[in-house]
């Protein structure tokens, strides 16, 4: 036990890699093997950050718990004492970090809101869900999250942490206070890890949402390989490249919770949801492509999404739900699926641009609502003059410079058009 | 604090706890036969462990390959004591039950023609592993899944078991917890089938989900169903050291080596013919010498793929160099990884017989890794899992459609109010324990975990084995006086945990009685004071069952189903 208490992440890291890289037999030789049995002297589990001594000495200055009242009053705050305590003073090495965690409760079927400060100790290794765990374990056992399978697979541990949807089982505390390009996270600023439940769905409790909305989007867009006239049965070997591109979808929500599109509307199916009908449209056996697509381009269906990409950032599992998106739409026009606001939008745009090369939007608005629509905008567009913002609707007042290149790239497209199914490949591991 | 009493009870004809592959398969035959089915999860339903089987699902698909030969590598595997019948049966099946999931519209990798694309795991003298990605039971898990929702399958998610209730000698059905409200529901049903999977969160180091604490394997026990093999548990080679998380046996077949502190590889001391592919018990005890020789370094040892090349890594292995850089901070193309043998799979479950059913409790029935079938017997092949779910979640299915519909099982059992008085009682009093005087489960949980791992491990003996058996005790004896701080109703997380460390401690009781009394080396279980097999004394199951009145496990026996089949006389394993 006492050389367990002697060790901490530095020397760890530092026996570790000397281990394993440098020549030096003197440094192999300092580490001491293992004696009898299988087992790691230290952080042994995700699910305490620190060890032996770490732990047990936070353990006995961490902050009691602010315990919520039922008016949802958090009686107590931010412990500065961490930082002077004579366990803190022994130990210097030990680093911790401070967990904002904005926690709720129903109370009269009301939810009350508030944050609560944890200090954590953390090492180069510790993930969000192992130091919320350790608060969990050791300081407050009301604190509520879900949890599964820690490898980022099962999806369970979608929450919102400094500014985005991500996992915590995945998301390192250190990424978060340094920062980390190749994972897409930016450096906290003040050194505070602010965690809170996912958007753009009810909260439970703490940072527990209801997935049942979520889960309902998908049951709408049929989730299962139907029979019918457009079934294929011969499968090859790269039937199912865009299959596989959406099916490593985990159904986290984090594309559900930052989603700007279902903030306007909050019956948009959503990034999710929508991949999933990729994956059915995309899939050879799928016998009823059309009408499939058909369904999508109704309201709240693809046409509804804004093109913002969050979703692309917020996916921790690569799978670009607006890729998938942008596909369906494509796939809709080729189909023939073009009555509706979203593809008429969309054709009109590329026309406009095609004629003059520049976008003439009153006659957009009437191409793409009708007249009648387009009446129900009025009170917009008034608005919108009253601030000037009403472009001129006559397209010949500017005329676009080398307008023939436009057209040329337009010739180029018609000529050799692009595949819309070999189009965009995966776009990589999103966020931490 | 309140307790709600639902109104009515809920009647179901199947009742399914577990939400994973064995139990979504279960479900597809009830309710596409017309019966009333509903599956009861404490987790959504694709959140089940499952989705995280990695390589794939063993099936003697192509026309060189033969079910018989891929029987002979599992009873071989299972070191001769699984059973013979079972395995028979689960190789013969296992080509259409893989063609059944590909029709339902799993996204099974293709050769160039079109057939399913299979490759090379530990253990086996054929490449028959069909596989999706590098992600196959996640595939397949959605797959079963989408036929939920397409058959409305009635699915209970987020609801905890807290009992499996009986009536004369039969199961008729359970007390369920709505983990959103707290509200207790009683269900009736004519038949329950656990499909819970293992206990291996009862070892430090694991590959499981916080969630696989074997709650349906331990109710039932309680319920009156024993469960065998519970001394048998898989450590996988390569967890990696820290967080013991998973990197695939697939890495090995893609050709990494396994080496010491010196550089040096090792395996072929343990297996001269197939060096780091023999099977996975081989592997983990050939590691576990090395290490305690000192050849490792803080307890582990090195998986190599150095020598692949930066472009092989990074076009076939991209997620498992994540996963190193991620959970352990080494990126494998300029480092070996560092791995340790981590508990992966209890062999262990609620003793059936070949169709499912419980060999004690009529109506109780289980599937997947919950159950003792036993197809794995001490040792489990990799891809063998998947197989198991997918194979005994359709016959038991059927089974379970047949009891029902046929015989005395048409008639419905009673359930009684008693039971979800007696449950409401113990969370209550749970709830009231005061904190003073009381233990916290964090403490107990890690004591007992990290007993298990250290003397009821890769290797064990009798002083180990009565060491275990003392921190077991200690935790049952703590765990009498846990206290929790959340006293609340709605997602109470704390409570939940709670209940299952109970469960988790039933279950360490019986694992470490269970390999007390096997005294030999078998699979999984190597007794370093009984360093050799013993066909003679130990051609045979070991039941545990629950002694409510005692309070304690005891153990039984089961007899070894045999086939005539002269290739299944035991012989001395060599890879």
């Amino acid at each position: 036990m006492a050389a367990k208490k002697k060790i901490t992440t530095k020397t760890i890291k530092k026996v570790a890699r000397t281990a394993m890289t440098a020549q030096d037999t003197k440094a192999r030789m300092k580490v001491k093997p293992p004696v009898e049995k299988v087992r790691a002297p230290v952080s042994k589990k995700i699910g305490r950050p620190a060890q032996g001594r770490v732990a047990s000495a936070a353990k006995k200055t961490a902050p009691k718990p602010a315990k919520l009242t039922a008016k949802g009053k958090a009686t107590q705050k931010a412990p500065k004492k961490v930082k002077t305590s004579k366990a803190a003073a022994r130990n210097p090495a030990r680093k911790f970090v401070t967990l904002r965690i904005l926690r709720g409760t129903i109370v009269g079927g009301k939810l009350v809101q508030k944050t609560q400060d944890f200090k954590v100790p953390y090492d180069q290794r510790t993930v969000v869900l192992g130091a919320l765990e350790w608060i969990k374990g050791e300081v407050d056992g009301t604190l509520t999250f879900r949890r599964s399978c820690r490898a980022s697979i099962c999806g369970s541990c979608g929450m919102y942490i400094n500014g985005r949807s991500r996992l915590a089982c995945k998301t390192k505390i250190v990424d978060l206070l340094q920062g980390n390009e190749s994972k897409n996270i930016a450096a906290s600023g003040d050194g505070v890890i602010e965690i809170s439940p996912q958007k753009n769905q009810p909260v439970l409790k703490d940072l527990v949402v209801d997935i049942h909305p979520f889960y309902d989007k998908v049951k709408k867009i049929v989730p299962y390989v139907q029979d019918g006239p457009e079934k294929e049965h011969h499968v090859n070997k790269d039937s199912f490249a865009q299959v596989n591109m959406v099916s490593n979808c985990i159904m986290c929500g984090g594309c559900y919770s930052d989603c700007t599109a279902m903030v306007e509307n909050p019956d948009f199916l959503g990034p999710a949801a929508l991949a999933k009908a990729y994956r059915f449209v995309a899939d050879p056996r799928e016998g009823d492509k059309t009408k499939r697509l058909q369904e999508l381009s109704e309201k709240d269906g693809i046409w509804d999404c804004t093109r913002c990409g969050m979703c692309i950032d917020a996916c921790p599992k690569g799978v670009a739900p607006m890729e998938a998106i942008v596909k369906l739409r494509s796939l809709a026009i080729e189909a023939g699926v073009t009555d509706n606001e979203g593809a008429r939008h969309a054709m009109t745009f590329k026309d406009d641009i095609e004629t003059w090369g520049i976008l003439n939007e009153p006659f957009m608005l009437l191409k793409t609502k009708g007249i009648f629509g387009s009446i129900g905008q009025i009170g917009n567009a008034l608005n919108l003059a009253k601030k000037g913002k009403i472009p001129n609707p006559l397209p010949f007042e500017h005329k676009v410079e080398r307008l023939d290149e436009v057209k040329a790239i337009y010739k180029e497209l018609q000529d050799n058009p692009l595949d819309v199914k070999t189009k965009a490949a995966d776009s990589g591991p999103g966020a931490g | 604090m309140a307790v709600w009493f639902t109104p009515l009870m809920i009647q179901h004809d199947i009742l399914i706890i577990g939400a994973g592959l064995s139990g979504m398969r279960a479900a597809f035959e009830g309710i596409t036969a017309g019966l009333d089915t509903a599956v009861v999860s404490k987790i959504h339903p694709l959140r089940s462990h499952s989705c995280a089987a990695q390589g794939g699902v063993n099936a003697a698909i192509n026309p060189k390959d033969n079910w018989r030969h891929h029987a002979y590598d599992t009873v071989k595997g299972a070191d001769y004591v699984g059973d013979q019948d079972s395995i028979d049966m689960m190789c013969k099946e296992a080509p259409q039950a893989v063609l059944d999931l590909d029709a339902m519209g799993c996204p099974f990798s293709r050769e160039e023609d079109g057939t399913i694309a299979q490759r090379a795991f530990g253990g086996q003298n054929f490449p028959r592993t069909a596989y999706a990605a590098d992600r196959t039971g996640h595939a397949m898990l959605h797959t079963l899944w989408e036929q939920a929702i397409k058959f409305g399958t009635k699915v209970y998610d987020e609801y905890f078991l807290m009992k499996i209730t009986t009536d004369n000698g039969r199961a008729s059905g359970a007390v369920i917890m709505d983990i959103r409200t707290g509200q207790l529901h009683q269900i009736n049903a004519k038949v329950v089938c656990v499909c819970t999977g293992g206990y291996g969160r009862v070892f430090a180091s694991n590959t499981n989900a916080m969630t696989n604490t074997g709650d349906g394997v331990a109710h039932a026990m309680r319920a009156g169903a024993p469960a065998a093999d519970l001394e048998f548990v898989q450590f996988h080679p390569t967890g990696l050291r820290n967080s013991g998380i998973l990197i695939s046996e697939g890495v090995r077949g893609e050709g990494a080596y396994l080496i010491d502190k010196h550089g040096q590889r090792f395996m072929q001391k343990y297996a001269p013919h197939k060096f780091e592919l023999a099977s996975r018990d081989v592997v983990s005890r050939a590691e576990a010498t090395e290490i305690m020789n000192g050849n490792g370094v803080n307890g582990a040892i090195f998986l190599d793929v150095r020598h692949l090349g930066r472009d092989l890594i990074l076009e076939r292995l991209p997620q498992i160099r994540q996963l190193s850089i991620d959970f352990e901070g080494v990126d494998p193309i300029h480092d070996p990884i560092p791995v340790r043998p981590t508990c992966h799979y209890t062999m262990g479950g609620i003793r059936t017989d070949k169709w499912g059913q419980s060999i004690a409790l009529k109506g109780l029935f289980a599937a997947g890794e919950a159950a003792c079938v036993s197809v794995h017997g001490a040792n489990r092949l990799g891809a063998n899992s998947l197989l198991e779910t997918i194979v005994f979640g359709k016959i038991t299915g059927k089974a379970m459609v047949e009891f029902v519909t046929k015989g005395k099982g048409r008639e419905r059992p009673a359930s009684s109010n008693d039971d979800l008085v007696e449950v409401s009682g113990q969370i209550s009093a749970l709830k009231a324990r005061p904190a003073r005087g009381g233990v916290k489960q964090a403490a107990i949980r890690e004591e007992l975990v990290d007993g298990m791992q250290e003397f009821c491990g890769v290797f064990r003996d009798k002083d180990g084995l009565e060491e275990a058996m003392r921190r077991v005790q200690k935790a049952k004896d703590d765990y009498a006086k846990l206290t929790v701080d959340d006293k609340s109703d709605a997602f109470n997380t704390d409570v939940i945990t709670a209940l299952e460390l109970g469960n988790l401690v039933l279950l360490a009781e019986a694992t470490v009685k269970s390999a007390q009394e096997r005294t030999e080396s078998r699979g999984a279980q190597a007794r370093t004071d009984f360093p050799k097999r013993n066909d003679k004394k130990w051609m045979v199951h070991i039941t545990s069952h629950w002694d409510a009145k005692k309070g304690e496990v005891v153990l039984g026996r089961d007899e070894v189903r045999t086939v005539k089949n002269a290739k299944y006389a035991p012989q001395e394993r060599v890879y």
